[in-house]
């Protein structure tokens, strides 16, 4: 059997990891295939380890940051044996390339050897996949629940899982940490309700002292399972789920939809929509850093800055809400473009903003940057080495504070961001010092960006010309049959993408926002996974912590910018 | 173009000094805020926000001449909605051109999201949105708003229309072609369906 | 057989076969509208256009009968220009009318649109031809408007019911149909009139402006109208039965269903469910739980021993009557299934289309499991003569029955099987919740002995359950085991049992039935709805 869909022709055998694998495994890489720029590997599940270490540690591969590991159910889909599948993101900052390994687990038996001996950031990603499909990952230290509750009973991402039942949790979770009775060590919970927590987290500290000797997160307290309910909406209705993951920037979240979709249909955005998702992205990033430095510092007691920020903050929104009708949760992206053109004052309007935006950013740094106090709370905290950042998976800001120079934008240009000339700013030490300095540098090259965009704003339509993917115009729908036929069977038919699966990606404000789609060719998806960048970036505080005093872990977690909509999803 | 990463300076050189750089620009925004009416916040509810006019604010149905509803119970924006806030239910018009109307019509202001995804998809511009975004309720029932009170806001919504179809779109040159040479052979230049 | 090659595929389809017919079995899609799996070729809409090697011109698959190495593409230039281009034709007078028309979401000229159109409107509003609209025909609404004049309604009249109600009228752009004076239509079939057509221009009357065909859930059933046993579906949304249409199957009901048939499924979701148990204690009803009812009757059954009667129902499923037999045979009573005398009826035709005159859909599943061999007449005589203690009944018919009501005051406990409220449950004391049949899964088997498949559509009310389980519940208080959990395991123990049903199971049952002891009703590939 193996063997038969080896000696088939396959596409993406060419490329490295697939080429290597094959020596490595031979008959035990059971399936190859390269469509739309995604490669993706099948193994047998008895080589799943090993196929992730060679992607990891050869030189011609170097597989380093893990990405994302998700499960997914098949359940009673034609022409599959096995009813689940683990799936694996890793990307190569060194050559470049992003790479999916799968390993399909039969329903009598779901069990797969574990990951975090190899990546740290597995660990949370396999809780999740427990948690969420039952999937039993020999090996892990710490195989619970980590979305749902201790009193939820089943896996809810399961097809065959009944819906609208309540699972009511009495009582919380007392101890997260195993404490021996005769430690005189104190135990101090941050959270889940602490005003220098950003949303609801919990973390378990074991304290010596101000000192924390070792610490716990518990999570899921925002969990909605976006998910399951992306399960049974079309493709179109998606969108204002989106706006609730990373809230602080929700433009970008639709946007990185859109884009994943358009390539699951293979159809992209007219120019004009790819310029203005363009700059109101840059402009969301801003926005994004602006809150992350000033919560951030109004942990450490200085408020100023928060005040001086916002000021620049409320222009965008202003600017978002006469494009779209809403401030925060925006919903203005389309599959295949826009919902409506910008507002013809559009280009004024932003000059005005990105004018506001340098002034207070100008403030924001004369008033931190130098301040001796801001600096000695900063400097060499929470350092996270380039290493260990790679394994958690950090990506965006923090992996560039880290040093490591991978971002989206540049390496994988999208939507015309090969046009703008920009830099990449990047840290030395890994501190909250360079993660600070890394998002104020961020702030100027998203106003070069938009800029540059705004000069060379094409004209045009700005949603695509497709049947099947936009609704008709209006003026058309009111007028004739075939436009309202059209448009009748888009609204309930949705869109009706070809039967496959993407990793669709792009540069968020907290890093790679990833979705990963998988089609059966209906008008719902059969598997949306988000990969939320602030899920790795937040499993790495705990260690970040330890050994600091508890100070500290206040001056961490704002810089870490988590954001509880986006991490619980 | 080529991939430039640059390294952020660290060595800034923090000291007192710029404490005191601090306390001006904290002093400067005092002063813009206090006696340049420069200040970001307004004083709610006394005074209010000025919006767009596609601001997705509380809904309203939208009446024909004869104080009727548009809407002709289609279920495209029960079908649209996202939330699942909309319910309706259809009914028989006597008069044999317009044929079906709804009879109930309600939307559950506490499970929509804003998101105009029931604009985009009525075929009739019978639901739009206002630019209302302070509805206040005691209860939970008198969130649940029903056709008759979407109907009244038509006529008394206090801040204007908002989120509402706007052809922004080019129209598609087969059909220009064809206004083109309707308008040139018969004379005739189409407008929207009468009533 | 012959042999040809559609779109590269090659496919061996019986002689006779048009290229329509062949294309579409074998999961290639032409569109097309007046043609019709059970109606006369008529060739009139000129949709289904194909290209066919070595013949000059364009030709209609529907009308294209197979020959042997014909070789036919559907998807070259030339065939969609011309698919599109009569399509387009179609839709040249078609009204502005989906947001209030039913056919909306099943309607075929919005899925060729998508399909096969996708083109542009080349023609104005003011510029349509305006026929009559919202027609009443009694049963059916007629716009004539939306008509494509596909023919499929005059044929249906024509070589189905034999009523020809409807007729073109007028010519050229003003044709459209009508009946004669405008009259309604009268004849039990109306309904598949809005089946048929393929577009808005014959709806139901009865599911007019209801709900939007799109949210509807569809299960697979079996009509329990009569013994003919129509393969149906039943629509439904949050456990609530919309409506019920005819699901294909060429040797039972075709593509058919008669009107009294689609009104049963108003009768699921009745107010007048009942969803509890109750005792009758002291001459006033008491509600109970399930479990204590249960107990009660078991008790009852307990004490009774052989002056025991039980009555199975004729409108069970089979596994409720292999369940609710065993629980007879375990208790020694007397046990017989026949109310009236519908046994007669059996074979007797109602009309020449589909119904019968037992108008219950399993008599033949009772013979089958051999519930008659006394005649219900021997019990009744056994109650007058107060012989027996507890009398049993799958159903409430006998309660029901003029002239039965002496014997049955006789009997000093009575527990029924209900599903309904009505007031002959008044002469029982005991009352358990049996869920209908949208709400259970089983099979009846039919006037041809053929044996079909009832799915599960949606949960019943309250505490109500599936005869069998209730049957079963019993049995386990009464120390008997019965290793079944579900309809599924019911259906293996009564093929174990019976000889005729030996080595079936669902799967062989399959889509469309399974006539007993022979072959004939093979599962053949489940057809779509047409």
């Amino acid at each position: 059997m193996a063997s038969a869909t080896l000696d088939a022709p396959r596409t993406g055998l060419d490329k490295p990891a697939a080429r290597l694998l094959s020596q490595e495994l031979g008959d035990q890489l059971l399936k190859v295939s390269d469509w739309r720029g995604d490669l993706s590997l099948t193994v047998a599940r008895q080589a799943w380890v090993r196929a992730a270490r060679l992607l990891r540690d050869h030189p011609e591969l170097r597989y380093q940051l893990f990405l994302d590991l998700c499960g997914v159910d098949y359940l009673e889909q034609e022409g599959r044996d096995d009813r689940y599948e683990v799936v694996l993101h890793l990307y190569s900052v060194e050559h470049k390339h992003h790479v999916r390994l799968k390993a399909g687990l039969p329903e009598s038996d779901p069990r797969l050897d574990t990951l975090t001996g190899l990546f740290k950031g597995a660990s949370w990603f396999e809780r999740e996949a427990w948690d969420l499909y039952g999937i039993v990952f020999t090996g892990h230290p710490r195989l619970t629940r980590i979305l749902t509750h201790d009193a939820f009973v089943g896996h809810p991402m399961r097809k065959d899982y009944p819906t609208a039942q309540r699972h009511v949790l009495k009582e919380p979770k007392q101890w997260l940490l195993d404490v021996p009775k005769e430690s005189e060590h104190l135990i101090v919970n941050i959270g889940p309700s602490h005003p220098s927590m950003h949303g609801a987290f919990r973390v378990q500290a074991l304290m010596d002292g101000e000192t924390i000797v070792q610490a716990e997160a518990e999570i899921g307290y925002m969990h909605r399972n976006f998910e399951k309910m992306a399960e049974s909406r079309t493709y179109w209705q998606v969108i204002p789920y989106t706006d609730r993951l990373n809230y602080c920037s929700s433009f970008m979240n639709g946007h990185g939809w859109a884009l994943a979709v358009e390539k699951l249909l293979g159809v992209p955005a007219p120019p004009r929509a790819e310029a203005v998702r363009v700059i109101l992205s840059e402009f969301s990033r801003i926005m994004d850093h602006l809150v992350c430095i000033s919560t951030n510092v109004v942990d450490l007691g200085a408020i100023t800055p928060y005040f001086v920020v916002f000021r620049a903050r409320e222009a965008v929104y202003e600017l978002l809400e006469a494009c779209c009708g809403a401030r925060l949760t925006v919903s203005y992206v389309r599959i295949g473009g826009l919902a409506q053109d910008v507002p013809a004052d559009f280009a004024e309007r932003c000059r005005k903003a990105a004018a506001l935006v340098a002034e207070v950013t100008r403030d924001a740094e004369d008033l931190l940057t130098r301040n001796i106090i801001f600096a000695r709370r900063f400097k060499d905290v929470g350092v996270l080495s380039a290493e260990d950042a790679l394994s958690y998976g950090w990506v965006g800001p923090c992996l560039r504070g880290s040093g490591v120079g991978y971002d989206v934008r540049k390496d994988h240009p999208y939507s015309g961001y090969e046009q703008y000339d920009f830099d990449v700013p990047v840290g030395t030490v890994g501190d909250c010092y360079d993660r600070y300095l890394v998002r104020i540098a961020e702030i100027w090259q998203s106003l070069r960006i938009v800029e540059q965009a705004l000069a060379k704003l094409p004209d045009g339509p700005v949603i695509v010309d497709d049947k099947k993917v936009a609704l008709p115009p209006k003026a058309e729908v009111y007028s004739n049959i075939e436009a309202l036929m059209n448009h009748f069977k888009l609204v309930y038919d949705g869109i009706q993408p070809p039967p496959g699966e993407v990793y669709g990606y792009s540069e968020a404000a907290n890093g790679e926002l990833g979705y990963y789609i998988v089609s059966d060719g209906g008008k719902h998806p059969w598997r949306v996974k988000v990969r939320p960048p602030c899920y790795n970036i937040y499993q790495a505080y705990t260690q970040i912590i330890t050994g600091g005093l508890i100070a500290d872990a206040v001056a961490i977690i704002g810089g870490l910018n988590v954001v509880a909509g986006e991490l619980d999803r | 173009m080529a991939a430039k990463v640059v390294t952020v300076n660290r060595d800034t050189k923090p000291g007192i000094a710029p404490i005191f750089t601090g306390m001006k620009i904290t002093f400067m925004n005092l002063v813009r805020t206090l006696f340049g009416g420069q200040a970001a916040t307004v004083q709610f509810p006394e005074q209010k926000r000025s919006v767009s006019t596609r601001y997705r604010g509380v809904h309203v149905l939208t009446v024909r001449a004869d104080d009727t509803p548009k809407c002709v119970a289609c279920y495209m924006c029960a079908t649209a909605c996202p939330a699942e806030c909309i319910y309706i239910e259809a009914g028989e018009r006597p008069e044999k051109t317009i044929e079906k109307y709804p009879t109930r019509f309600e939307i559950d202001l506490l499970r929509c999201v804003y998101c105009g995804f029931c604009v985009d998809a009525c075929p009739e511009e019978a639901i739009i949105m206002s630019r209302e975004n302070d509805l206040v309720g005691t209860t939970r029932a008198e969130l649940i708003i029903d056709r008759d009170r979407l109907m009244a806001r038509a006529k008394t919504v206090e801040h204007g229309a908002g989120y509402r179809p706007v052809d922004h779109d080019v129209r598609r040159p087969v059909r220009l072609a064809a206004l083109e040479r309707l308008k040139s052979e018969h004379g005739i230049v189409p407008g929207m369906p009468k009533g | 057989m012959p042999k040809c090659t559609i779109d590269g595929q090659e496919i061996e389809v019986p002689a006779g076969t048009n290229a329509l017919k062949a294309a579409l079995d074998h999961g290639i899609h032409i569109q097309h509208f007046c043609w019709h799996p059970d109606l006369p070729v008529d060739g009139n809409c000129r949709t289904c256009m194909i290209e066919v090697e070595k013949m000059p011109k364009l030709q209609i698959a529907c009308n294209t009968v197979i020959t042997d190495g014909m070789v036919i593409h559907t998807k070259s230039p030339k065939a969609v220009a011309a698919q599109r281009t009569a399509l387009e034709f179609l839709l040249v007078n078609h009204p502005i009318d989906c947001p209030v028309c039913d056919q909306a979401g099943e309607c075929y000229l919005q899925d060729n649109y998508m399909r096969y159109g996708l083109h542009d409107s080349q023609v104005e509003i003011e510029e349509k031809v305006r026929k009559r609209k919202v027609v009443d025909l009694g049963p059916i609404m007629l716009d004539a408007e939306r008509c494509v004049l596909c023919s499929r309604c005059l044929r249906f009249e024509r070589e189905v019911t034999g009523t020809n109600s409807l007729e073109f009228v007028n010519r050229g752009n003003q044709t459209q149909i009508a009946s004669f004076e405008g009259r309604p239509i009268t004849h039990e079939y109306a309904g598949n009139l809005a089946d048929v057509c393929p577009v808005g221009a014959l709806l139901s009357h009865d599911f007019r402006f209801k709900m939007r065909v799109w949210f509807l859930k569809e299960t697979a059933s079996v009509c329990p109208g009569c013994s003919t046993g129509c393969n149906v579906y039943l629509d439904h949304r949050d456990a609530e039965a919309q409506r019920l249409g005819p699901r294909r199957n060429a040797e039972v009901n075709q593509s058919w269903m008669c009107d009294p048939g689609r009104a049963l499924c108003h009768e699921i979701g009745k107010q007048t469910r009942v969803s509890g148990a109750r005792l009758k204690q002291g001459g006033r009803w008491e509600g109970a739980s399930l479990d204590a009812a249960l107990e009660a009757v078991a008790g009852k059954l307990q004490a009774a021993g052989k002056q025991a009667a039980f009555v199975a129902s004729p409108q069970a499923t089979n596994e409720d009557l292999f369940a609710f037999r065993r629980l007879a045979r375990h208790a020694g009573g007397l046990v017989d299934f026949r109310v009236g005398d519908p046994q007669d009826k059996l074979q007797q035709r109602l009309d020449d289309v589909l119904q019968r005159a037992d108008r219950n859909p399993n008599t033949q599943g009772c013979l089958e499991l051999g519930l008659g061999q006394s005649g219900v007449g021997a019990i009744l005589e056994a109650c007058l003569a107060g012989q027996v203690q507890v009398l049993v009944l799958q159903g409430p018919e006998l309660l029901r029955l003029a002239g039965a009501e002496s014997a049955v005051a006789k009997v000093p406990f009575v527990a029924v099987l209900a599903s309904h409220e009505e007031p002959a449950l008044d002469r029982a004391h005991a009352v358990l919740p049996a869920a209908v049949w949208a709400e259970v899964d089983g099979t009846f088997t039919n006037y041809q002995r053929r044996v079909q498949r009832l799915a599960r559509a949606f949960p019943a009310p309250g505490e109500a359950r599936p005869g069998w389980d209730l049957a079963a519940a019993l049995l386990r208080r009464l120390g008997a085991p019965f290793p079944a959990a579900s309809a599924r395991e019911v259906f293996a123990l009564l093929a174990g049992e019976e000889r005729e049903f030996a080595g079936l199971d669902y799967k062989l049952v399959g889509a469309t039935g399974r006539v007993l002891g022979t072959d004939a009703g093979a599962p053949a590939a489940a057809e779509a709805r047409a």
